[in-house]
């Protein structure tokens, strides 16, 4: 009974529920306030956005924009959890992505071999990438964010080199391409009307349950977690902290070399010059909005989809077309100040408690010596 | 342990010798906080007479500190009012009370490390004498006034850690503080060098100026303060004199109850070997790029029911045996044998899982995560072990192994029951319990698994005496069932009352033993300065348990003597 | 406390999916109304309408055609880093909203356009750069490597040392054809001339914009010798040519529109031989007209130096006394007698 009172007592609620609720209204004024600096007015801009947003085309559209922005985020977010920042993402996912389709499009097996075939050969390759930052750290010292970032701009160089004609791409038009994967081989759609909905939205789901069940019920899980939360600690306590930082950086890669595959095996089918890029930094602000939990990530990709979609509306009705990308600064500090400012309330709270608790005993002194007596027999 | 509450629960009865008398340099009356925090202080009166040192004692979490802080201008109180120099006053910040004469030398000491004893006590006060001659002036005044021998020119990394605290105790006094307050002066100091502060102490007394001094050392604060003042559950329960009052008395004040003593003697002692280190080494490179080694020779034994402690200043090399047993260095020398297992180079791990209990010297670095709540600390270090752990998932050999969160919670409920963990529950995070209440959990939870060798550094330090007393028991009972224990500690009653067998490191070597039957802590004392090595015989003869030791550690030791000179 | 965040976000989760489920329904597309168009729908690039370069370009036709035809222009530009999925809605916006002919600007529009074209029969959509694959896609591309031929010739009269190099933005087949045309243009005029070429960056797109980058390279050219250096890479062009008017005597050829009528590289316009022009505006302008009048355009659409399409630039005058040789050059091609090549 106290148990159940403890977990769902008021001062829990309030933490899950004030801080996104604090950040939504801050968020929200912050954003009017920008549109109204701007000469348009705020309220408008919102009707659209709902109304557009809520469109069923809109909808098809932000799922399907937002599956990439969670893999990206649960990469970032495996890192976050056990302290380190993967900047990499974007160059794990790429490199990862033309492997992958390099030879998804060399092979025309069938497709319940070539696809976990392509799907393993992107994760092999984003784990490989980031592996690098992780041996380059824990045997030369040097930080991951340095490394991740050299080595994003050394995936643009490779995949540059091997994009050409002679080497691994074909030429159409003004692109290069890698060769197209066979129809066998891609994914399936989920057939909603009017567009249909990408099929890797399964492997999203599937990474998201996978994390919150490896991060929170496995003893690896935890041995990550208690890394990230204090070195010193989890090492005092029998992790090997070297090896952690090499198995999560792969980890975190090879979920990286999973962002590319909804492009891939949904939408282009090949790897061309003009595969999106950026969507691993996309990946740290959604981990961030997420608080790097797998529901909080989720809902974040889909605010993140949500907002890109409408923006071009926006700009459609006149609004300035930076204001999208305002808004998802704003909502970014918004989130990450509010949980700053409730976990300090929520502590306090706790400490109060703690201080209650000590006073109550305090108070009846007969009763605590009793207690002492119970610890000294037990004992 | 038999309880005695008839004293505990009274209104505090001596407090308050009556406010405002002429020759008091701070008074404090009726002074509450109720602050959201491990304590409030409750009606708190304190006269502070001119010219003397006054101690306030009381166990960790009394409010103690609290107090000190709103005198000195850190806090502000609820209730009730300060007085300086029979001046009612409001002090808004540390600046406020530096302007009213109070000086202050926290425990934890706020020095640059890459400047000099005169850069030092300049910094922040450049407007009092200026940064030249004029400052060098003033210190070697004060230096020669209250004896403190400082040098002003040396650098605050070279310096010793009574040095430093001659130099925080400078700087106060450079800022014109007519009153001091010193916090746990004593902690870190090793009995020659509290001597040796204790007369600054009386030096600074004679001239005049009035000490406010915090321990939980009755001793010492028997030889030293003229006036004492007891603080328990955040409100003075009484005022004493030295000269009416013993250690036994005073501790009873504190507690509420009848004194715990460290006292063991029935021995427990097996000939069973439990932990077997030889010839144990380990090298660092120091920032100059030097290869020294840190650990030399270290060479002992502990069998099943035994106790061995281990004596030394701080930073002579006991941290960095402890890190070696436990795995999270890798020695360059020497082997570790436990319970006849070769485990020299195993993994942490490994050797947790083959029965090493280990009380961390710094629990918020090593022993905690501060962040999560207290069930996942009970997890921590256990991972692999019954009952925070099941098999693999879907039985599968080599799956992930999965957490067992609702045991672990539910065996954390029992550690907060059986040990006495103050707290409302087990969803608080770590960092919001006191520390006695941390270390308790983490004695409870390794104490949970029935180790067969703990190491415990310091296990009671920054603990209030309940604690302390709980914490000893645990350790003499799980002795009793056959546990061998390793501790290290600062307080030299708690390694003579504890252990069975004494050994003092010093420069990474183990130089000196001991028998704690016989021992006082001034000759440990010396050796841990390395003024004594080899057998430190007292007076009387050797006898007990540790006799049989003998001869194989002096021979050792004799070893290690060689290789210091 | 953990465990009640993760319940309490379940919860919010749900409830926010069951919310967004009831909107399902009615789709944005379906409020399509009448047939009269809007006007023009332009698309514009990354960098939008004030590029000093390609979508300036553009919008200088579709200023022209509010002038002349009297038509409105509704004008939409691309982020930094989007994905097909955006710039497909971008041209689904415009082409719902009645806008004909809906235009993208660069060939990061080609495949877009292409899609989002059978979603609209009826409206005419074009695309700059890029070839048509459906029916009602107008794919206006230019004979660059034409106008590269000529600028070549000028380059290979010009130099003095007998060496001009070449620097392209991006290794791709849309920057190839300008080398392609310029180092034949050198060299049939005369076959012993060095021309060195280089590009800024294999795949990404920064080379249009890092002029630092250009700096350097230009740099380096200019130490071995060359002393007429063409650059066929948008933004970055502004620092080679930067580079090249710290050294007497040598030549910048500039692209894309005339540079040196530029007001952002005025202080160099001294040392700006000539410049490789490709008039969008003057494609964005026909394709509009010829939906303005009922017949629209179809297919590929070439523009090459016949049409006036792609010419060189004159401002300046440093290339007056050549002009003999540019338009015989100019000449022949026309006429089909010099073949220029699109790849190198």
């Amino acid at each position: 009974m106290n148990r159940l009172k403890e977990k769902f007592g008021a001062g829990a609620v309030l933490q899950a529920l004030a801080a996104p609720a604090l950040a939504l209204v801050a968020a929200f004024v912050l954003s009017s306030v920008v549109i109204a600096a701007t000469g348009e007015d705020p309220f408008h801009a919102f009707y659209v956005m709902i109304d557009f947003g809520s469109k069923s085309d809109s909808q098809v559209w932000i799922i399907n924009k937002a599956i990439p922005y969670y893999l990206s985020a649960a990469a970032v977010a495996i890192g976050f959890r056990m302290n380190l920042f993967n900047i990499g993402v974007d160059g794990q996912y790429r490199v990862a992505a033309f492997f992958a389709a390099v030879v998804g499009g060399a092979f025309a097996l069938p497709g319940v071999v070539q696809i976990p075939l392509i799907i393993l050969v992107a994760m092999a390759v984003g784990a490989l990438w980031a592996g690098i930052a992780g041996v380059l750290k824990t045997t030369r010292g040097v930080s991951e964010v340095i490394t991740t970032i050299m080595l994003n701009s050394i995936a643009g160089s490779l995949i540059g080199y091997f994009l050409s004609e002679d080497k691994l791409a074909v030429k159409d038009g003004n692109l290069f391409h890698t060769p197209t994967i066979p129809e066998a081989a891609r994914f399936f759609l989920i057939p909603t009307d009017p567009d249909p909905i990408y099929g890797t939205v399964v492997i999203a789901a599937v990474i998201g349950l996978a994390y919150w069940f490896v991060l929170g019920r496995t003893r690896f899980g935890f041995d990550l977690r208690a890394v990230g939360r204090s070195e010193s600690a989890a090492s005092a306590s029998g992790v090997s902290v070297r090896r952690m930082v090499v198995t999560s950086m792969l980890l975190s890669g090879a979920v990286a070399g999973l962002v590319g595959m909804p492009t891939l095996l949904n939408k282009s089918f090949n790897y061309g010059t003009d595969f999106p890029t950026g969507v691993g930094f996309t990946g740290i602000a959604i981990a961030l909005l997420g608080r790097n939990h797998p529901i909080g990530m989720a809902l974040a990709a889909l605010l993140w989809g949500f907002l890109e979609r409408t923006g071009i509306q926006l700009e459609f009705e006149g609004y300035k077309q930076e204001i999208v990308g305002v808004m998802q600064g704003i909502i970014v500090l918004c989130v990450v100040i509010a949980y700053e400012i409730v976990r300090r309330v929520v502590l306090r709270r706790q400490q109060r408690e703690v201080g209650a608790e000590l006073s109550a005993r305090a108070g009846a002194g007969a009763e605590q010596d009793e207690t002492e007596q119970k610890a000294g027999a037990t004992a | 342990m038999s309880s005695e509450s008839s004293g505990s629960s009274s209104a505090p009865s001596g407090a308050g010798p009556g406010p405002g008398l002429p020759g008091s340099a701070v008074e404090l009356r009726g002074i509450t906080k109720r602050f959201p925090g491990v304590v409030a202080n409750r009606d708190i009166d304190i006269s502070v007479a001119r010219g003397t040192v006054h101690a306030l004692v009381g166990e960790n979490g009394a409010g103690k500190s609290t107090l000190m802080k709103i005198l000195y201008g850190m806090q502000r109180p609820d209730e009730g009012t300060i007085g300086i120099d029979g001046e009612d006053v409001v002090l808004h910040s540390p600046a406020d009370a530096i302007a009213r004469g109070i000086g202050m030398v926290h425990q934890h000491f706020m020095l640059a490390d890459n400047l000099t004893v005169l850069e030092n006590t300049v910094l922040g006060a450049e407007k009092l004498h200026g940064i030249g001659a004029g400052a060098r002036r003033k210190i070697a005044e004060l230096s020669d006034a209250y004896q403190l021998g400082i040098r002003p020119d040396a650098l605050v990394e070279e310096l010793g850690v009574a040095d430093r605290q001659r130099v925080e105790i400078l700087k106060a006094l450079y800022r014109g503080a007519r009153t001091l307050i010193l916090d746990e002066p004593t902690a870190v100091l090793v009995p020659q060098e509290v001597d040796a502060l204790f007369d600054n102490l009386r030096e600074l007394k004679s001239e005049g100026l009035t000490v406010v001094f915090i321990s939980h050392k009755l001793g010492e604060v028997l030889s030293v303060a003229d006036a004492i003042t007891v603080i328990r559950r955040g409100t003075t329960v009484a005022s004493v004199t030295p000269r009416e009052t013993s250690p036994k008395q005073l501790a009873e004040l504190m507690v509420g109850s009848e004194l715990p003593t460290a006292e063991t003697r029935e021995s427990t002692v097996t000939d069973t070997p439990m932990l077997h280190v030889d010839g144990l080494r380990l090298a660092a490179t120091d920032s100059d790029g030097v290869e020294r080694a840190v650990l030399d020779g270290i060479s002992f034994t502990i069998h099943k029911g035994e106790v061995l402690g281990v004596a030394g200043v701080e930073g002579n090399g006991q941290a960095e045996l402890v890190e070696a047993i436990m795995g999270m260095s890798d020695p360059d020398g020497g082997t570790v044998t436990l319970d006849g297992r070769d485990i020299s180079h195993a993994p942490t791990r490994v050797r947790r899982e083959s029965g090493i209990g280990y009380i961390p010297e710094d629990r918020h670095r090593h022993g905690l995560l501060l962040e999560a709540p207290l069930w996942e600390n009970r997890i921590l270090g256990h991972v692999t072990e019954k009952p925070n752990t099941n098999g693999p998932l879907l039985g599968i050999p080599g799956a992930p192994r999965l957490l067992a969160l609702g045991d672990a919670r539910a065996d954390s409920e029992r550690i907060v029951a059986e040990y006495d963990v103050r707290t409302p529950g087990i969803e608080v995070t770590a960092a919001s319990l006191s520390g006695g209440n941390q270390q308790k959990f983490i004695v409870g939870r390794e104490m949970s698994h029935h180790p067969k060798l703990l190491i415990a550094a310091h296990p009671t330090r920054g603990v209030d005496v309940g604690a302390q007393a709980q914490i000893w028991d645990q350790i003499r009972t799980a002795r009793r069932e056959g546990l061998a224990v390793l501790l290290i500690s600062a307080d030299l009653d708690e390694l003579i009352g504890l252990s069975d067998t004494l050994r003092v490191m010093y420069r990474g070597r183990l130089v000196a033993d001991a028998d704690p039957a016989n021992v006082t802590p001034e000759e440990l004392g010396s050796a841990m300065t390395g003024a004594a090595t080899g057998h430190l015989e007292h007076q009387e003869e050797t006898t007990g348990a540790a006799a049989e030791d003998i001869p194989q550690n002096a021979s050792a030791n004799d070893d290690t003597n060689g290789g210091v000179k | 406390m953990r465990r009640v965040t993760k319940l309490a976000t379940a919860v919010t989760a749900t409830a926010t999916l069951a919310l967004t489920a009831t909107a399902c329904g009615e789709s944005s597309t379906e409020s399509s109304d009448g047939k009269k168009s809007k006007g023009v729908g332009l698309a514009f690039d990354v960098g939008g309408r004030d590029d000093h370069s390609f979508n300036e370009a553009a919008a200088r036709g579709t200023d022209k055609a509010e002038k002349e035809l009297g038509v409105k222009t509704k004008e939409m530009t691309a982020g930094n880093n989007e994905t097909e999925e955006t710039r497909e809605q971008r041209l689904t916006s415009l082409a719902k909203a009645g806008y004909n002919p809906v235009i993208g600007v660069g060939f990061n529009y080609g495949k877009s356009v292409n899609k989002v074209a059978k979603d609209f029969p009826d409206t005419t959509f074009g695309v700059v750069d890029e070839q048509s694959h459906a029916k009602n896609v107008v794919g206006m591309t230019f004979a660059e490597n034409e106008s590269s031929y000529l600028v070549g010739v000028a380059a290979a009269k010009k130099t003095k040392a007998k060496k001009v190099s070449f620097i392209g933005g991006v290794d791709n087949a849309l920057i190839q054809k300008f080398e392609a045309g310029y180092v034949k243009g050198v060299k049939d005029t005369d076959p012993k001339i060095k021309v060195e070429v280089d590009y800024l960056y294999k795949e990404s797109d920064e080379g249009f914009n890092a002029p630092d980058r250009a700096k350097n390279m230009a740099k380096g050219m200019l130490a071995r010798g060359n002393d007429v250096i063409y650059t066929a890479a948008g933004q970055s062009g502004a620092g080679s040519i930067e580079q090249i008017s710290k050294k007497k005597g040598a030549w910048a050829i500039g692209v894309d529109s005339d540079q040196y009528r530029q007001k952002g590289l005025e202080k160099y316009k001294d040392v700006i031989l000539t410049s490789s022009v490709k008039n969008v505006d003057v494609a964005v302008f026909e394709l509009i007209k010829s939906v303005k009048e009922g017949k629209p355009l179809k297919g590929n659409q070439t523009f090459s130096l016949k049409e006036d399409g792609v010419s060189v630039a004159t401002s300046g005058g440093y290339i007056d006394d050549l002009m003999d040789d540019i338009d015989k050059a100019k000449k022949d091609i026309v006429a089909g007698k010099v073949d220029v090549p699109t790849r190198p």
